[in-house]
């Protein structure tokens, strides 16, 4: 049965006043959420680059409090369309523009930029903003060039602002815990002798763009690309990007820095472009470092193959002669394991600093759903074994008892924006990173020498 | 020259009472800790614990075969107390044949809910407990050492 309109209220505003209520219900969680960010410590923030790695880091930042958008730009109108309509779905009004020096000009009380945009405009995006005197968030690899990378480091220091680059590993509780507590905190590994790290990604074609939406030759030519299919694949050519290495690698060869808190000495590496005939780049590399550190060499090796997932997906694993770390940003692929001379971990697990192995490794099996749950028994860890006298005895699978429940960038991001409040220091600023992609984009120099490469110290110093 | 039982000489009385012995205990003791065992949940012994593991089992059974939840249910808040009558009726030996025949009924009951839900592993299991009951059905007669014997 219909309900008649109050005396007074004609059809028309009863249907208009109902169509204002749904309206305000639908939209109540995001505009909350906008006030909330409209806040005495709201940052002003734009992002460059509205491509596959900016979106990754727009949906990271919208769960941050105290950010407001308010301008997104990106050369490709089909990549702006879509973060300025994501960031207006949830209470942000960014302005769109085509090019970056219009969008700093034109917005002055920005206090941040994120640049998203391909490694080889990181450096220019980057020192612009910064020269405009805001703080800037870049993704990785900094640059693809030393040259580029140094430039970065330089302007930040001259112009006092933030440089945080997105090496999101550094600011991961996970890895930071793993790092600080486990590693060289309770010294689980003993000495670390050697690690090794890989990401083995399926084959995946190249990308191409809706019918209609591409970008004119001579737009495209006037910002530095050849045309729209290297624009969409930038990161197999040489001239936009470092190629996997510096695409997949630079996340992983960072960690052999962070975990071993140490620069290498050497790199010889290996690969080619042996499957995908009309990219540039490599598409399977393998590298081999040597690093100093205080408690002897670790010797690291790092595999990256973009033809098969096979090999256990992506990981760094540090080996020492008491205990081994499997780390990855999944948390399914990250396990620890004694070794059966290490003293035993029964009471770090009392104390817990790392926990008896819940799932998977070392675990045992899940009960049926018409079991009763297993009982485990204190003291009952899994019993060292020698099944030959060739093999070494098994080694016992534990847990880190710690979780990250937030998208794996966003404590990056977080840590930026509170360093800009003053309530942090940068877990990756411009100098840290620039060793790392002096360490990362040297590999691809020794590929092509085929010979191993020394480093100098003063190689890492901007 | 005389002959000989190719079989061999047959085991003394002595030798069969203490084999029915050893398999009474054996499943006695099995029995009554299976049972107690129901009544636990993370080291602590209740009833509650007891209701919410023979809950979560007919849930499971049913969840997975064909069998109704009341039957699954019915079976599962009996088993416990069940298991802990038989398994002390057994060591202390009361009936003890007509205790080893409920006993082996009750393990081809666990059995068919455990075939119903193809769980080999676990009927496979229950079927070394039924061999060793029926053994002892069979050495029954040399039963000693019983509060409560049976009608010979």
């Amino acid at each position: 049965m219909a309900t008649d309109p109050p005396p007074g209220l004609t059809r028309r505003d009863f249907l208009a006043a109902g169509a204002r209520l749904g309206t305000a219900i639908l939209a109540g969680p995001y505009l909350v959420r906008a006030a909330a960010a409209a806040g005495a410590d709201t940052l002003n923030v734009a992002l460059t680059g509205c491509g596959e790695q900016g979106r990754v880091l727009l949906n990271a930042a919208l769960k941050i409090p105290g950010i407001r958008f308010r301008a997104v730009c990106d050369l490709w109108p089909y990549n702006r369309r879509y973060g300025e309509r994501l960031l207006k779905k949830f209470g942000h009004d960014p302005v769109p523009f085509a090019d970056h020096r219009e969008m700093l000009a034109s917005t002055p009380d920005l206090d941040a930029v994120i640049v998203a945009t391909p490694d080889f405009m990181h450096a220019e995006h980057a020192n612009a903003a910064l020269r405009a005197g805001h703080h800037v968030y870049c993704e990785k690899l900094m640059s693809n060039t030393v040259e580029g990378a140094r430039s970065m480091v330089l302007t930040a220091r001259e112009t006092g602002r933030l440089l945080q680059i997105g090496h999101q590993r550094r600011s991961n509780p996970r890895y930071l815990y793993a790092r600080d507590r486990i590693v060289r905190g309770a010294g689980l590994l003993g000495r670390v002798t050697n690690a090794e790290a890989q990401w083995n990604r399926a084959v995946a074609h190249d990308l191409g763009f809706p019918a209609h939406q591409g970008i004119p030759d001579e737009v495209l030519q006037a910002h530095g690309y050849a045309n729209m299919h290297e624009f969409r694949n930038w990161r197999w050519f040489r001239k936009y990007s470092g190629g996997i290495i510096s695409d997949l690698g630079a996340h992983q060869i960072d960690i052999f820095n962070f975990m071993l808190g140490a620069n290498p000495v050497s790199v010889m590496a290996g690969g080619g472009r042996d499957y995908y005939p009309n990219h540039e780049w490599y598409d399977n590399v393998f590298a081999i470092y040597e690093y100093p550190t205080p408690s002897g060499t670790v010797r690291t090796s790092y595999t990256v193959l973009t033809t098969t997932s096979a090999g256990g997906g992506y990981f760094e694993y540090f080996m020492g002669d008491e205990g081994a770390l499997k780390m990855s940003e999944n948390p399914r692929y990250t396990k620890l394991y004694r070794e059966a001379r290490a003293p035993d971990w029964d009471h770090w697990a009392d104390e817990g600093l790392i926990a008896r192995p819940g799932s998977g490794e070392g675990a045992p099996p899940p009960a049926k759903p018409w079991e009763k749950p297993h009982r485990r028994l204190p003291g009952l860890s899994r019993q060292d074994s020698v099944v030959d006298v060739r093999e070494s005895a098994e080694l016992s699978a534990w847990d880190m008892p710690v979780t990250l429940d937030k998208a794996i960038h966003q404590p990056h991001l977080e840590n930026f924006f509170d360093a800009i409040r003053g309530r942090s220091t940068l877990h990756s600023p411009g100098e840290v990173a620039f060793a790392t992609a002096v360490t990362v984009l040297k590999v691809n120099e020794a590929v092509a020498a085929r010979k191993m490469l020394a480093f100098e110290p003063g190689d890492f110093v901007a | 020259m005389s002959e000989t039982d190719p079989s061999g000489p047959a085991p003394s009385r002595s030798e069969q009472t203490w084999a029915f012995l050893l398999l009474r205990l054996f499943i006695g003791l099995r029995t009554l800790l299976a049972g107690i065992d129901k009544f636990e949940s993370n080291g602590t012994y209740s009833f509650a614990n007891y209701y919410a593991n023979m809950g979560r089992m007919a849930q499971g059974i049913t969840g997975a075969s064909f069998l109704p939840l009341w039957a699954t249910a019915n079976f599962a808040h009996s088993l416990g107390y069940l298991l802990v009558l038989l398994g002390a009726a057994l060591l202390l030996g009361l009936k003890t044949r007509a205790t080893l025949v409920l006993t082996g009924l009750l393990y081809v009951g666990l059995s068919f809910g455990l075939m119903a839900v193809q769980e080999d592993e676990g009927v496979a299991w229950l079927a070394i407990h039924v061999g060793l009951i029926a053994g002892a059905l069979a050495l029954a007669r040399h039963n000693r050492f019983a509060l409560w014997r049976d009608r010979s």
